[in-house]
């Protein structure tokens, strides 16, 4: 056939329409209007043919029919004079006998996106409504919808509403679930339908009876229902037991997030809900559907959130297989690293340690920091398998195994050694920007354990001139001068070099001045120097913070089951913003990678510590100085102000302890050795306005609890509740520590 | 919901759209194709993307992309389950998924996808009901339609849809009353380099086709149920009598569905019916290596294990191969780098094995890691997990109704690694 451009395309047809043959012979006349629809849906302008389409929609034949309402609802809004014409005919087939001529005519008909179409489809819709065939009312429901779209933001017809209220008694659970979406779509600026409890009660009772698709949407709805007593609560819990158990996953989610959301006040009902989809969630995550995996193994990882040991049993479900898709393989990844607990954690580590070879470069190095991140717990392990990696002598691997180094050795300070001793020698495998800086800023922290730290250095130093990245030349200038702190005999050289070099010769302005910077500091003296750069080399606070962050079910039910766990919470809130206040915003870079790259404190945790640090109105004081003797004394002079009773697992790591309470500004007085039963500790703190707060800690094991008793010296609830808060915060962040 | 939907095959064309709402250009899908071109493999194409006014949520099935586009917040898998039903329903009437299918019917996928969804809500997906809206495409029928001009499009409504029992139409009516249910288990393993399990389970599922008059009430009950310690449901099983009892009971839809789907985890023995010897090795700083496997049978339950093949995506530094098998027939793809083994079925006296060259490309580093191999086999009349069915027993019709049940076991993700 020859090619046929689509206005010859549409002489062509418009001949063959109008051909008396044509139109006598139905068969006939039916294929031309499949080609007309077949060109329409490839996309070329059929809309010449309008007035011929409008013609052949006056047909017995049901299928002709379909294809010129179909035609009629594509090209409708760009010939509103021409598709006036159709209007008779489609409001005669509302009348037809045959209900699925009404329907299909009803639906058409509301789905024409024309201007001035909203006077002429009014009466069938009502009519519609009434309807003794469910099928029209399901259409006429969802229509009233669409005319409520096209008539804009006009005024909400209250008739209407109330008509669609009532209709949600209707026999038929499709047009049930209908009136829903309609009033949903009708009220949106008043907040959605109005769930009140017979409406709650008659659409629990009618649950089993709706197809998932209905009973996905359902439960979505009444989620806005608030039941008014507890024994209510536990009647709307019961009737949805069996959804728990329902074959579609969508279903089930639905189902546990309203379970979720209804008994927040019981923990421990909506632990055993968890509990009990744990077998259909990991059904999901093996499911032969790539993208239904993915989506369950995104709200494992927010389960896990909250329940850290919930799938620790069936860690071997998370294991990737070579033929899934990247996506899917980076988030079992993910939720491995956080399922290790010591009796897995050598099969975690063999298995991960095979994916760091694998053959695509992003999935070997998300391995990588995978084992990073499970070295905050299991240092000597994972060192011990990053070392041998260092020795396959890959480009793209050895870059990710420094760069995780990095972030180890700043929040394990103890792994310090074995690190520095696996060094040498990897600056050959190093290409990146990324792991350049890695590389140097460690020669230069830790320079004074690694022999040969100058000499590698120096090859830095004499390559300058042709380095890219003026980034690495920043973190060369630093890690030179904290060397030549430590080494100065070896350093002075190059490092005059590199400073000429980096004032005399160096074009990106900000190296200039970091280098001019340091050139002025030194000649200020050695002490500044020091001052200024002698930080501390690692801070393993913040690991301890941020690991054992563990946050309440209540804090993500909300979230469950919609597009916020396939994003994590920061990206969304940003996508949300860039959606809702600004249209037209800027694209997100990375979108739609799901790449992580191990940053040091991911932002989210970042503000928990924020929270701990300074909660309430409450300012602590660093440093309040008290002795064991004050303390005794003002201890037996004041009463018990608070007691409280908190969960504690397993023994107590004092120094831990003593650790995130300093982070805090509580100071340690007095504490009982690891392992003495009962245990004891007796912590201090004062606020800024002088108030303090004397704490004691009493640990029985055989009850698993932990009691609080805290004395004040001045009366004043408001800072002792905020006070007690932040204890609690770090007692609950601790206790959960597995030993 | 959802506001319209994609379809693009595999080289990147949009070769069908559909809007509920108001139209969305198909500008919107560039966004899919730059996450795709960043994704390198096609198949990794995340499923759900944002751009700045929409979400796409995509599924990938037999080499074709549905991309639903959403304006709302949506429950993420309840797209995913919904577009994998369009999928489905269009492999249900046209007998594969295909774009050549969809284009030569496109007709009917714009009927199917109309009657779907309604304003972006999932109206009809049951294909029970879809069938009597319209009727699929056969042969015979097209050669009867092109001579009586009748259409394949139900002139009367569905009859079911206003019966008391929604998945089940009312007045059925057979000659013959037949059950039959399909035992089907999957086991989905990784197999470590010694031959040990690294992880196995079963997926297994009960496919019922039930062709029963009137109302029948259905009661299935099994040898061991306890087995069974994960389990979905079709709707229409009484979940409170399982609870009570572990008896499944009734009343079925009309045809084909199914029954439930059941998993039994590694907590319970997973008995594995293969294994393989294996010896791949590649010599350092030369173009060859060898390459040896062998495959014999392991608690089979003396049952008959047919239909193997073994698939292995070599390194790309593999140039050829050349190999011998004892049974069946190779092929080695230079351009994919997959080699694909048919065996056949095992017999326990010659076991099937392949063993050969490979030549590698010269000069480049030797491969890290040896690759995985896929297994696919099945055994028939096995259900490898030990369920069986005890008895199928009917209440509420007069007539005996013909029963059957069929096992099968089949290999699901099922890996050795070497």
């Amino acid at each position: 056939m020859p090619y046929l451009g689509s206005e010859d395309v549409v002489k062509e047809l418009k001949k063959a329409l109008c051909n008396p043959h044509i139109q006598a012979d139905r068969l006939r006349y039916r294929n031309i209007i499949q080609r007309v629809i077949r060109h329409m849906t490839q996309g070329l302008d059929m809309s010449g043919v309008f007035m011929e389409m409008v013609k052949a929609s006056a047909t017995v034949d049901i299928v002709q029919k379909k294809l010129v309402y179909l035609y009629m609802c594509t090209y409708a809004p760009l010939k509103p004079d021409l598709a006036l014409l159709a209007i008779n005919t489609l409001c005669k087939d509302c009348s037809d006998p045959n209900p699925m001529v009404r329907g299909l005519a009803l639906r058409s008909m509301c789905s024409l996106r024309m201007p001035g179409v909203q006077e002429y489809i009014q009466q069938p819709i009502l009519n519609g409504l009434r309807d003794k065939a469910s099928y029209v009312r399901r259409v006429a429901v969802l229509g009233c919808a669409k005319m409520h779209n096209l008539h804009g933001d006009s005024e909400v017809d209250g008739a209407l509403v109330n008509e669609l209220y009532s209709l949600l008694r209707d026999q038929d659970p499709i047009v049930v679930v209908n009136c829903l979406r309609s009033l949903e779509e009708i009220l949106k600026q008043e907040g959605g339908v109005v769930i009140n409890k017979p409406i709650a009660h008659h659409l629990l009772n009618r649950m089993s009876k709706l197809d998932q698709w209905g009973q996905a949407e359902v439960l979505t709805f009444l989620l806005r229902y608030q039941p008014h007593s507890e024994e209510e609560l536990f009647d709307i819990l019961n009737l949805l037991d069996s959804l728990l158990k329902s074959s579609s996953p969508g279903v089930v989610m639905g189902a546990t997030k309203l379970f979720l959301i209804l008994a927040k006040k019981f923990p421990h009902v909506q632990t055993d809900v968890l509990m009990r989809i744990k077998g259909t969630l990991l059904a999901a995550c093996s499911s032969e559907s790539r993208e239904l995996c993915f989506a369950a193994l995104c709200h494992v990882r927010q389960i896990l959130h909250s329940l850290p040991g919930h799938f620790s049993s069936h860690y071997k479900k998370f294991f990737c297989s070579y033929s899934e898709p990247h996506y899917i393989k980076l988030q079992k990844v993910e939720v491995l690293c956080e399922l290790v607990n010591d009796e897995n954690v050598q099969q975690v580590l063999d298995e991960l340690r095979g994916y760091c070879t694998d053959v695509s470069a992003d999935f070997a190095q998300a391995a990588v920091f995978a084992i990073g991140g499970i070295a905050r717990t299991y240092t000597d392990q994972c060192v011990q398998i990053l070392t041998e990696l260092l020795g396959l002598r890959q480009e793209h691997i050895t870059t990710v195994v420094v760069q995780t180094f990095r972030d180890l050795i700043w929040l394990c300070p103890q792994c310090t050694e074995a690190v520095c001793q696996a060094l040498p020698g990897c600056e050959e495998n190093i290409q990146d920007s990324e792991g350049k800086q890695a590389l140097i800023w460690l020669l230069g922290v830790h320079g004074e354990r690694i022999p040969n730290a100058p000499y590698v250095l120096e090859d830095f130093v004499e390559n300058v001139k042709s380095e890219t990245f003026p980034a690495v030349k920043m973190e060369l200038l630093t890690a030179l001068l904290r060397l030549f702190l430590s080494r100065p005999a070896e350093c002075q050289d190059m490092l005059g070099r590199l400073l000429y070099y980096c004032i005399e010769e160096e074009k990106d302005m900000g190296v200039r001045d970091r280098g001019l910077f340091y050139y002025r500091l030194l000649l200020v003296g050695i002490d500044q120097v020091k001052r200024i750069l002698c930080s501390p080399k690692s801070d393993p606070s913040l690991g301890l913070l941020e690991d054992q962050a563990e946050r309440p079910v209540n804090s993500w039910a909300s979230d469950f089951n919609t597009l916020m766990p396939v994003y994590g919470k920061a990206r969304w809130a940003a996508i949300s913003k860039c959606q809702g206040a600004e249209r037209r915003g800027p694209e997100l870079p990375n979108t739609a990678s799901f790449t992580t790259s191990g940053p040091l404190i991911p932002e989210e945790n970042k503000e928990t510590a924020q929270e701990l640090s300074d909660s309430g109105a409450l300012m602590l004081v660093p440093n309040c100085q008290v002795t064991a003797e004050y303390f005794e004394k003002t201890w037996l002079s004041l009463e018990v102000a608070h007691q409280q009773v908190l969960p504690w697992q397993g023994a107590v790591h004092p120094d831990t302890l003593q650790m995130a309470l300093q982070v805090v500004n509580i100071q340690t007085i007095a504490m009982s050795r690891a392992g003495t039963q009962p245990w004891k500790a007796y912590l201090s703190a004062q606020d800024d306005t002088g108030c303090l707060f004397l704490t004691e800690l009493l640990l029985e094991p055989e009850n698993a609890e932990m009691q609080i008793s805290v004395k004040q010296n001045e009366a004043r609830t408001e800072t002792l509740n905020s006070f007690i808060s932040v204890l609690e915060a770090v007692i609950g962040t601790i206790g959960d520590i597995k030993s | 919901m959802i506001h319209s939907l994609f379809l693009i095959n595999c080289s990147g064309d949009i070769f069908l759209e559909k809007h509920w709402k108001s139209v969305v250009s198909q500008s919107v899908c560039d966004y899919f194709f730059e996450a795709q071109e960043k994704a390198a493999d096609v198949e990794n194409v995340p499923p759900v993307i944002s751009t700045p006014h929409h979400y796409l949520i995509s599924i990938y099935r037999d080499k074709l992309f549905f991309v639903s586009v959403i304006q709302t917040e949506v429950p993420p898998l309840f797209v995913i389950e919904f577009l994998h039903r369009v999928a489905d329903t269009f492999q249900d009437y046209f007998g594969e998924c295909s774009e050549a299918a969809i284009k030569d019917n496109v007709v009917i996928v714009y009927e199917l996808l109309e009657e779907m969804l309604d304003n972006g809500f999932p109206l009809a997906t049951e294909s029970n009901i879809l069938k009597e809206l319209i009727k699929p495409p056969t042969i015979l029928r097209s050669v009867v339609n092109s001579i009586t001009g009748s259409s394949n499009v139900g002139d009367t409504l569905p009859t079911g849809q206003l019966s008391n029992i929604p998945w089940r139409r009312a007045g059925v009516k057979y000659t013959n009353n037949e059950a039959y249910f399909d035992v089907v288990e999957e086991i989905d393993a990784i197999i470590d380099k010694s031959g040990a399990t690294v992880f196995a389970e079963i997926q297994g599922v009960i496919d019922a086709c039930i062709k029963l008059s009137g109302m029948p009430d259905l009661s299935l009950s099994f040898m061991n149920p306890r087995l069974l310690d994960d389990v979905s449901f079709h709707p229409c099983i009484r979940f409170k009598r399982w609870e009570s009892e572990r008896v499944l009971s009734f009343i079925p839809p009309d045809g084909n569905f199914r029954l439930i789907s059941y998993r039994v985890s590694s907590q319970n023995l997973v008995a594995i019916p293969v294994y393989v010897k294996h010896s791949i090795s590649f010599k350092e700083n030369s173009s060859a290596g060898r390459f040896d496997i062998t495959i014999g049978p392991k608690q089979n339950m003396g049952k008959t294990i047919e239909g193997i093949t073994v698939t292995v995506h070599m390194p790309k530094v593999v140039l050829n191969m050349n190999l011998t098998p004892t049974q069946g027939s190779y092929t080695f793809d230079p351009v994919t780098k997959v080699l694909t083994w048919d065996v056949g079925k095992i017999t326990p006296q010659k076991l099937p094995s392949l063993k050969g060259l490979v030549n590698l490309q010269s000069g480049a580093p030797k491969p890290e890691e040896n690759p995985s191999l896929n297994i696919q086999f099945r055994i028939q009349q096995l259900a490898i997990s030990g369920l069986k069915v005890n008895r199928l027993d009917m209440y509420g019709e007069k007539y005996k109704p013909f029963k059957g049940v069929k096992y099968v076991t089949k290999a699901g993700k099922f890996q050795v690694r070497t």
